[in-house]
């Protein structure tokens, strides 16, 4: 396998695989906490790029696989959108 | 440079539409009407839309299919648009992001 320092599963907050397995393995978290910690998930393209992948790095390091009771949540707006767009711009 | 696959043994022949022209980063490009922000600059070989705001790492197209979100450019002063969705119009302004300035962060920079 690639260098886990050098693959990154968060593209939009360049987070590598190897800094979320460190993470996952030190405090034992939630996806979620793992997501507030490193900010894998919260950048432009709102998770739906590497969700999966956190959820998986937690699984690998807690053996829990995701409970969503405190899910990596699934919530509007499903893409970006700007204030101009949601004051009636059209693009 | 022209790298579009002109004909195809699949998709057959390219029917290339009105030529228009837009500009990336103050540089002049071709492209013909249909074509993704996205497709017109690598049929000219550009392949970097953007740099990480932060890291200023070099991002380009990477899904193509609007999902990702790597490849937003600024279209017309309009920020976050997806390269790879909006089609090219004749005389568009885009240009690509840079690195924005993260002065609360430990060793960050202001410019």
């Amino acid at each position: 396998m690639m260098d886990a320092h050098q693959l990154i599963v968060c593209r939009c907050e360049e987070v590598s695989l190897a800094e979320l397995l460190e993470t996952a393995e030190a405090y034992q978290c939630s996806a979620r906490e793992l997501k507030l910690r490193t900010r894998a998930g919260m950048g432009c393209c709102g998770g739906r790029t590497c969700r999966m992948l956190v959820d998986q790095v937690i699984e690998q390091a807690t053996g829990h696989s995701p409970s969503h009771t405190i899910p990596l949540g699934y919530q509007p707006p499903v893409r970006p959108i700007s204030f101009q767009t949601l004051g009636g711009r059209n693009r | 440079m022209n790298q579009r696959i002109v004909h195809h043994p699949v998709l057959g022949s390219l029917d290339a539409g009105k030529s228009l022209h837009f500009r990336f980063n103050g540089t002049t490009y071709p492209a013909y009407e249909g074509e993704t922000i996205a497709a017109a600059l690598l049929a000219s070989g550009v392949r970097t839309l953007r740099v990480h705001e932060e890291k200023g790492t070099p991002r380009g197209i990477y899904c193509n299919i609007g999902h990702c979100y790597e490849c937003r450019v600024t279209v017309d002063g309009v920020p976050t648009v997806r390269a790879c969705m909006t089609l090219v119009q004749d005389g568009m302004e885009v240009t690509a992001g840079v690195v924005l300035p993260t002065p609360l962060k430990k060793g960050g920079h202001s410019q």
